[in-house]
């Protein structure tokens, strides 16, 4: 899943980068095929590099190296909503169809609530960046018609384009899973490719909304210099990768 | 001018019940807990708390009961949990919740820090957080770009009674150092009508090196001096957050109402002072 979120990132993108598994993909992407990769963090930091697992966003090691540090009206408001930012990745608890995201709360089958983190900046990012990468566990509960609740919006808005509500960029273009690469267009999600070892149909029929299957492709396998580097340097702990 | 330098116990006897209280806290860095532990201690109540990142120093208020409405965006206390105290409160309907994206409540404070009427925003449009936000009928709107026609949301700054920030270094004037990420520290800071400031350490006035300082001493009331104000998270170049006790600390607030009770009685509550707590907290000053 960190490779497949890696393989994604262009090599020149501006990118802002959620906690946990995006942070291993993002800093895959910068040592391998795009060094020139700008990575933020919405506390205050630019271009880090860390040496060791992180226990999240506010954990000082993440911040290892950092080119620059500063605040968040820096990262989210003069780069993000002054629209230098290409990319956001993201987690998330659900995504729908139009891939947007819901960081807040869940409703469960006995009607009652659970409450998670919440937004902090992915509202923020997926309201402004150039494009938003989602990446999270395929797990089918986590694929939604309709969202729980909607902390950030995708790539339409109540089935209007993202312009009309007055947001900037192109929301949720992918979405990556540890089984597939799913692609968000204004028809629905399309099956942009599944991972080794995995079926198109299966991942299809276990997957609890329309999935396009046109053109489907397999996922480039991870190399061995991807996974000595998340193995060695990004999740030694193996904290956020099987 | 007298130095604005006061005690810990000072400082918190100011702040009156029901008032506005913001925290600087972030996660699991930089929580003002030395300051939330002396509010505990002099069981206030009926506090309104605004966090632009809950962190651990936002839930330790909650749990211990001394707040009737927080205003954040979300928050955790990173892989150790999330702000079970915060989220329990929620379910149960004792805490009313009012929760922004990290920009909006950071522009928020950024209004009031700039004195203006009003920021608009393009976050939180087409989103349930919005939605929310407006049915409250209050400092959230979304209108028309006058220039362009566009939708845009519009924020009324937020203004805390007193704002509590930590900082590595302050003089004692208040002119005050943040080193690594400041993120909502600034604007949280210059935006409250009483500042104060935790300091790791406190110099004299006028010896800071100009081009370090984050927070200017005009929109600063007072200075604590408080070694490991921020225990048991982290502070780069000072600290690192100490595992054992957050790890004590989740387990205490993920368990429930008991174990919850005993963490206070241990840490908080059971103790007379700062001081005190990082003795029993076994941290070596």
């Amino acid at each position: 899943m960190a490779v497949a979120a890696s393989h994604a990132i262009e090599k020149d993108e501006v990118a802002v980068v959620g906690l946990g598994l995006p942070q291993v993909g993002a800093l895959l992407a910068k040592l391998t095929h795009a060094p020139s990769a700008v990575l933020l963090l919405e506390i205050g930091v630019a271009e880090s590099m860390p040496t060791e697992s992180a226990m999240g966003i506010a954990d000082p090691r993440l911040w290892r190296d950092a080119r620059a540090f500063c605040g968040m009206i820096d990262v989210l408001g003069h780069l993000l909503h002054g629209g230098r930012v290409t990319l956001g990745i993201l987690g998330a608890l659900q995504v729908d169809v139009t891939g947007s995201i819901n960081s807040t709360l869940v409703t469960q089958e006995d009607g009652t609530t659970r409450r998670f983190n919440g937004s902090s900046g992915a509202n923020d990012i997926a309201s402004l960046a150039g494009r938003v990468m989602v990446v999270m566990r395929h797990d089918p509960r986590k694929f939604k018609r309709q969202v729980d609740f909607l902390t950030s919006p995708g790539a339409s808005v109540d089935g209007k384009p993202r312009r009309d509500s007055g947001l900037q960029g192109r929301g949720t273009s992918t979405i990556v899973t540890d089984r597939a690469v799913i692609a968000v267009g204004p028809e629905g999600l399309r099956l942009q490719s599944v991972h080794p070892g995995e079926d198109p149909e299966r991942v299809a029929a276990e997957t609890p909304v329309p999935l396009d299957l046109g053109g489907v492709t397999e996922s480039a396998p991870p190399t061995r210099e991807e996974l000595a580097l998340i193995r060695e340097k990004l999740d030694p702990g193996r904290w956020y990768t099987a | 001018m007298p130095s604005k330098l006061v005690s810990l116990t000072d400082a918190v006897a100011g702040v009156e019940d029901g008032s506005h209280v913001a925290l600087g806290g972030f996660a699991i860095t930089r929580c003002v807990v030395a300051a939330v532990h002396e509010l505990v201690r002099a069981e206030k109540r009926d506090l309104l708390v605004s966090q632009v990142v809950g962190g651990m120093d936002t839930d330790l208020l909650v749990g211990s009961g001394c707040v009737r409405k927080l205003v954040y965006s979300g928050g955790s206390l990173d892989r150790f949990g999330s702000l079970h105290a915060v989220n329990h409160a929620t379910l149960s309907g004792a805490l009313d919740v009012e929760e922004y994206s990290s920009l909006a409540l950071t522009f928020r404070f950024h209004a009031a820090a700039l004195g203006l009427p009003f920021l608009p925003t393009r976050s939180m449009l087409g989103s349930n957080l919005l939605e929310e936000l407006v049915e409250r009928d209050g400092d959230v709107r979304l209108e028309r770009d006058p220039f362009t026609g566009q939708p845009v949301v519009v924020l009324a700054p937020l203004r805390p009674d007193v704002a509590f920030v930590h900082v590595d270094v302050a003089d004692e004037d208040g002119y005050a150092v943040v080193s690594g990420p400041t993120w909502s520290i600034r604007e949280t800071a210059m935006a409250a009508r009483r500042t104060i400031v935790l300091a790791e350490k406190v110099v004299p006035a006028g010896t800071l090196p100009p081009n370090a300082v984050t927070i200017l001493g005009p929109s600063v009331t007072a200075v604590v001096h408080a070694p490991f104000a921020a225990h048991p998270t982290a502070v780069v170049g000072h600290y690192d957050y100490d595992r054992a006790h957050l790890e004590l600390y989740a387990a205490a607030a993920r368990e429930g109402a008991e174990a919850y009770a005993r963490y206070l009685d241990e840490y908080v509550r059971g103790v007379s002072s700062h001081e005190e707590y990082l003795e029993r907290a076994g941290v070596v000053v």
